[in-house]
């Protein structure tokens, strides 16, 4: 018992981590440009797409496949702001948004989820573990496929922390999340902040989709359970909140894998609504929020 | 002049209703009745979110998961308790109705982002359920062969014919069920008056809680009888009827109608449901890539919807209507700024 107990915690913690580069761009963006972007599943996808046409097809490296999948998506990302979110917000002025937002990324996730359809067929794509071999723990194996993903999702969550905290740009994101007039009295280019944030986001979730592709396949709607999911973890760890959403994958991906010890495993996914409704009702600023934020 | 205008609003309503009745008798067949049919559902499930979340402002994610409930609850009387299937459309709605005021009650802490977020969580749990509670859902393939309304005749026009004229019937009565209560009762204008400005609504008196949970309980009952037609119309009910999906479908369709209207989405989702059946010809993927520009475009660009294209005469109270927005809006401005100050 207590040896599967560790295995599933290990499974958890290697979802936790592809949970977190996700839901950490998600937050970001929310954070930033108050818009929850229901799309973002589908740049998961599209990191999936691109590191299948480049391992699979090109036989490239899976490192390159890897970098294609993050700098393809994260240019893909930049187009957002200027096309999409610029022109409603100027047409919105300084009127309640609503559910604008969410109906319009929500228009931009079928359009490019039917994209992928319609170039890529609705297929499962299967891409090849980037290494091969286990790791023997004596009580289990840990696949280094996994452990790559990890260690990939720990490296890139350390940049972008130090990004944000060390760097000019970093520092002007998070200024702009905190108070956007306040940023752009002293100087700071919103627009370019607001590109910029998207495209990291969508960036972490188009790595998050290349690492995790050989587990999973590579299909169209893959990353849409993920945004759902994403949402509950984003509610667990306050909507915004960048450290809370990092904890809150975590609980969420380990909880669930620990889950099938006890519950049927049909229902696994069932469990991350469940806590982010008991959340709500209990703790609507999340796990590290306070009662005083929005 | 204002019994009038409320005067030609519903000589417009019956109107369309009738021609949409009448239209298809001038080329006949069971296809177009099938499409037609499930145009009416759709239609009056968009009216039926427009109720909630263009009224009020309580933004649902979830209605993917009431409009399963309603075609869920209406089969499965019928194929496992064999009642009259038209005893299941009255459950499937007032069994939603229960739904909705259980998920209203806890949503009335909630807002925008929130409310959105776990209905969307409401939805999913609903899709669950019906995948994996199998003795009773039938599991991921769903449940078939619970018969149809009684009483219709055997031949396949005749058939579709009758069936089409009973389904837009209901469906018509329910829109303008919804449409008099947004438009003619204290209730519909609470509902404005909540989506505008919830603190000021509050502060003159409306009790939010109640009319939020009216909205609730009323929208989720719709939701649920269009569930219970689609069922008895289309025959096959599987999990897929409470993705996410049917929610963005549903949204693409009431933006596109304009929202806060009733008939706007209802004609909306009468427009794109056809649109994008008629795309099917030329490819199924190339009608989903279409409804989700058509989607973004009108959210940016046409945010009133086609009910706000109207011309001539209507077009000074939508402006009339524009300034008293403007107005509220700038009450709560100068409420905030001494908030703030």
């Amino acid at each position: 018992m207590l040896e599967s107990i560790l295995e599933f915690l290990i499974l958890g913690i290697v979802l936790g981590g592809i949970y977190a580069m996700f839901s950490t761009g998600l937050t970001l963006i929310f954070g930033v440009l108050d818009v929850i972007n229901v799309a973002h599943g589908e740049f998961f996808a599209i990191g999936g797409y691109i590191v299948f046409v480049a391992v699979v097809l090109l036989h490239l490296s899976p490192v390159l496949g890897i970098l294609a999948a993050t700098s393809g998506s994260f240019l893909l990302g930049l187009a957002i702001y200027p096309l999409l979110i610029k022109p409603m917000k100027r047409r919105l002025g300084r009127r309640p948004q609503g559910p604008l937002f969410l109906v319009l990324t929500l228009g931009l996730s079928t359009f490019l989820q039917s994209s992928m359809l319609a170039i890529g067929g609705g297929d499962y794509l299967r891409v090849p573990p980037f290494v091969r071999g286990m790791l023997d723990l004596t009580f289990t194996a840990v696949s280094y496929q996994r452990l790559l993903i990890l260690s990939v999702a720990a490296v890139s969550l350390a940049a972008l922390f130090l990004f944000l905290h060390f760097h000019r740009q970093g520092m002007a994101i998070r200024a702009v999340a905190l108070n956007p007039d306040a940023a752009q009295a002293v100087g700071i280019n919103l627009g370019m902040i607001f590109t910029l944030a998207l495209a990291l986001g969508v960036g972490l979730a188009g790595m998050a989709g290349a690492l995790i592709a050989p587990l999973f396949n590579v299909y169209p709607a893959v990353g849409f359970a993920f945004t759902i999911k994403a949402f509950a973890i984003t509610i667990l760890g306050g909507l915004g909140n960048l450290a809370g959403a990092l904890l809150a994958s975590f609980v969420i991906a380990i909880v669930e894998t620990l889950s099938v010890l006890v519950i049927p495993s049909q229902w696994q996914n069932v469990i991350a609504f469940a806590i982010m409704i008991l959340v709500l009702l209990i703790r609507p600023q999340g796990l590290l929020g306070r009662a005083d934020q929005k | 002049m204002i019994v009038s205008r409320v005067m030609r609003r519903w000589l417009w309503f019956s109107g369309a209703v009738a021609t949409a009745a009448a239209a298809p008798f001038v080329a006949p067949h069971p296809f177009l009745f099938n499409l037609l049919i499930q145009a009416a559902v759709w239609a009056l499930l968009t009216a039926s979110w427009d109720l909630l979340s263009g009224y009020t402002g309580q933004i649902s994610f979830g209605h993917s998961g009431f409009f399963a409930i309603g075609a869920y609850t209406a089969a499965g009387l019928a194929f496992h308790l064999h009642v009259s299937p038209w005893f299941g459309l009255v459950a499937g709605a007032a069994l939603c109705s229960l739904v909705g005021l259980c998920v209203g009650f806890p949503a009335l802490r909630l807002r925008g982002h929130y409310l959105a977020l776990v209905t969307l969580g409401f939805a999913e749990i609903i899709r669950l359920v019906a995948q994996n509670w199998i003795s009773v859902t039938g599991g991921p393939f769903g449940m078939h062969d619970f018969g149809t309304l009684p009483g219709l005749p055997a031949a396949p026009l005749a058939h579709s014919e009758v069936l089409y004229l009973v389904v837009l019937a209901i469906a018509a009565a329910a829109i303008a069920l919804a449409l008099f209560v947004c438009e003619h009762t204290n209730a519909g204008k609470a509902f404005r008056a909540i989506r505008e400005d919830q603190v000021l609504a509050e502060s003159h008196g409306i009790n939010i809680k109640i009319y939020k949970l009216y909205a609730f309980s009323l929208s989720a009952a719709l939701a649920g009888l269009a569930g219970g037609l689609y069922a008895f119309s289309i025959g096959l009910v599987d999990p897929n009827l409470a993705s996410p999906l049917t929610s963005a479908m549903i949204l693409g369709m009431a933006v596109f109608g304009g929202l806060g209207t009733i008939w706007g989405p209802a004609l909306g989702a009468v427009l794109l449901f056809m649109m994008s059946e008629g795309l099917r010809f030329i490819g199924v993927v190339y009608n989903l890539i279409a409804f989700g520009a058509v989607i973004m475009v009108f959210v940016i660009f046409v945010p009133r919807g086609i009910a706000g294209l109207k011309l001539g005469r209507r077009t000074r109270i939508s402006r009339r209507d524009a300034t008293q927005s403007k107005q509220v809006g700038a009450a709560s401005d100068s409420v905030q700024q001494r908030e703030v100050t």
